[in-house]
């Protein structure tokens, strides 16, 4: 019980830091926050195919582009409303994800990571092919965002609560998804497929379903990141992109929300904090962090924070117990006192993907 | 006469997709684990073996040696890396030769840079010509050492005692282990023998394309659809499926002027989804039963 009264309240002093930050930052960092959303969101679809129904996918950065170019073309080339190009930036996507993913789920073990790899290939190929409708390898500038008078605000600080606005509801959204039904049946098909088909859950359909939620997720934060960033080319679609991202997905917390987020903070950041725009130092970096997560904490940051969380929890627990037990019992129990385990509430550690369960190797 | 070229021609960059394919048909033959670094290591290797060069050694001694070599970093990437994650789900294996690719491609960047260098061809540069059709030396010479190397491989897996054990540490480790093989030093030979191919591979493409850190992103990407194509069990089917998709992605490159050259890329994908939709365990590969 307290812990959901901690959790409330860290909401909402999160909310109100970040409602309050813009207006007291300069814009270099309230566009830095913005990228954090966006890539953060990237991240979180990725995580609903891999962490979730436990796919590897490398062809993120290719929908990520693709929802990009769809709003820079929709928005700034057709003149459509924002609303209806982020539909489209989210749709088409998914569309697209729904027809690779159909042949790809049919591949044993893990086809879909081999079939994605070249996803992003094939759509810089395409990006620099329509050169009248992309702006081939020069990209294409779309500044899309405008302030509405009202507000008052500047660009940036308009720009800012518009990318986390977004962003905040397609994380209650996802979050919403996985702690249900579909997040159930998308462990149990991760778990062991037989076991699911058995219950009547088609694991090929569920993992084309989050394979289409993934890309759909992609493309909405390519949305967001031209709506950020006012530009898009092929560079954004690039295969090391989907690569950083499932490695900062990874080091964030593979199955879990707030891994998401920290990926994204760490995959904006990391390379700010190396002081190097330097891509070489920056890719060693990203895999070095993997690697090193990998052997220290392979449930990734989130778990590791998780875990810390409950350790300290219980150490309170324990002192509370030991506080509040009259003299006696203390003496006839005090020395070979052993902490019960406690009662954990329903399947936390569900979908956290620490399951160790050894599934044979074809 | 023109597609006959384009076949030839499809058959010698065939035989270079073949090569990284074997590679990592045999590092799941060997491992059972779909190895994302192979490129990238089959990249560190051909750095090396250009090192060697500029140092002074003549090519194909250069190439031996960084074979020789190779085989000590494939065991030693085994060993200090993948072994912590060979109990794991398949999944973390994967991501774990992510981040061996993205270190390792971190690494030979920072030692060797990003600008493009030539690499010396292991054969000389001349053309045979049979009526009106050209090959030439280089790409008979790299179709001929992966015709011999897969028959290495087929003797080495099939014939011998050491391929044996190979086979049955991949398919079942713990029995494996129960009947007294060393699971730990073999699965060390399996990435070393992989690691050395990759290190063939990354030399006989490295004339073409030129060196540098992300070389063989592109290939990787065909190599993976010829193992996929090819059933990802079976060494002759990943060549099969290489040589197939190299002369079909050439022929579509040259005839079908939707693909022309730059969407050449997208032949391997379309093909796989063709056969995968067919006949999902492959060209070559056995049916997967799964037992509960």
């Amino acid at each position: 019980m307290r812990r959901t009264w901690y959790r409330a309240g860290a909401l909402a002093a999160g909310i109100i830091v970040l409602a309050a930050l813009p207006l007291n930052s300069t814009p270099y960092t309230n566009y830095q926050v913005a990228l954090v959303a966006t890539y953060a969101v990237a991240i979180l679809g990725l995580n609903l195919v891999s962490g979730y129904a436990g796919q590897i996918s490398l062809g993120q950065s290719a929908f990520f582009g693709l929802g990009g170019y769809c709003a820079a073309i929709a928005t700034a080339r057709a003149g459509w409303p924002l609303p209806a190009s982020f539909l489209l930036a989210c749709a088409l996507p998914a569309a697209v994800g729904l027809l690779i993913a159909i042949p790809a789920v049919r591949l044993r073990g893990h086809g879909l990571a081999i079939f994605t790899l070249a996803l992003p290939l094939i759509g810089v190929a395409l990006a620099k092919r329509f050169l009248d409708l992309t702006g081939g390898s020069e990209g294409l500038s779309a500044r899309i965002a405008r302030v509405p008078g009202w507000t008052g605000l500047d660009i940036d600080q308009w720009t800012y609560y518009v990318v986390l606005a977004i962003a905040g509801a397609l994380f209650l959204l996802a979050r919403n998804m996985v702690t249900g039904r579909l997040g159930r049946a998308l462990s149990t098909v991760r778990e062991n497929e037989v076991v699911a088909a058995s219950m009547g859950i088609s694991p090929r359909r569920y993992k084309a379903l989050a394979f289409a939620m993934a890309a759909a997720y992609g493309g909405a934060a390519g949305w967001l990141y031209v709506y950020t960033i006012g530009f898009v080319s092929p560079v954004e679609m690039e295969l090391l992109l989907s690569i950083n991202l499932l490695a900062m997905m990874i080091v964030g917390g593979m199955g879990s929300v707030l891994g998401s987020l920290l990926g994204g903070v760490l995959y904006v950041y990391v390379p700010i904090v190396a002081g190097t725009v330097d891509p070489v130092r920056t890719t060693l970096l990203y895999g070095a962090i993997l690697v090193l997560v990998l052997f220290l904490a392979p449930g990734g940051i989130a778990r590791a924070l998780h875990r810390t969380g409950d350790w300290l929890s219980d150490l309170g627990d324990d002192w509370r117990r030991r506080a509040s037990a009259p003299e006696e019992t203390r003496k006839v129990h005090g020395a070979t006192t052993q902490r019960l385990p406690r009662a954990r509430g329903g399947d936390r550690d569900d979908g956290n993907g620490s399951h160790r369960l050894r599934t044979r190797r074809e | 006469m023109r597609a006959l070229q384009q076949v030839i021609d499809g058959l010698a960059t065939g035989s270079i997709y073949g090569a990284l394919a074997l590679a990592l048909v045999l590092a799941h033959r060997a491992t059972g684990v779909v190895n994302f670094a192979q490129g990238q290591m089959a990249v560190v290797s051909t750095f090396f073996a250009w090192s060697l060069v500029q140092s002074g050694l003549g090519v194909v001694l250069a190439i031996a040696l960084t074979v020789a070599a190779s085989l000590l970093f494939g065991a030693t990437v085994e060993r200090v890396v993948m072994r912590r994650f060979e109990r794991e789900s398949p999944m973390i294996t994967i991501v774990a030769t992510v981040g061996l690719l993205l270190l390792l491609n971190g690494v030979s960047s920072l030692i060797w840079g990003y600008d493009l260098k030539a690499f010396p061809p292991a054969f000389s540069s001349g053309t045979l010509r049979a009526g009106e059709a050209a090959v030439s030396i280089p790409a008979l010479g790299t179709f001929l050492v992966l015709v011999a190397v897969v028959l290495v491989l087929y003797v080495l897996m099939m014939r011998t005692r050491l391929g044996l054990a190979l086979r049955a540490v991949a398919d079942n480790p713990d029995s494996s282990a129960l009947s007294g093989l060393p699971v730990g030093r073999l699965l060390m030979v399996g990435w070393g023998l992989a690691a050395g191919l990759g290190a063939i591979a990354g030399c006989l493409v490295a004339p073409k394309l030129y060196l540098d850190p992300n070389m063989l992103a592109g290939v990787l990407v065909y190599a993976l659809a010829a193992a996929v194509l090819g059933g990802f069990d079976s060494p002759l089917g990943a060549v099969v499926a290489a040589w197939i998709i190299g002369v079909s992605e050439n022929l579509a490159a040259t005839y079908i002027g939707v693909i022309g050259n730059d969407l050449r890329i997208s032949v391997p994908l379309l093909l796989t989804v063709l056969v995968l939709l067919l006949r999902p365990q492959g060209l070559f590969g056995r049916r997967e039963v799964v037992r509960v």
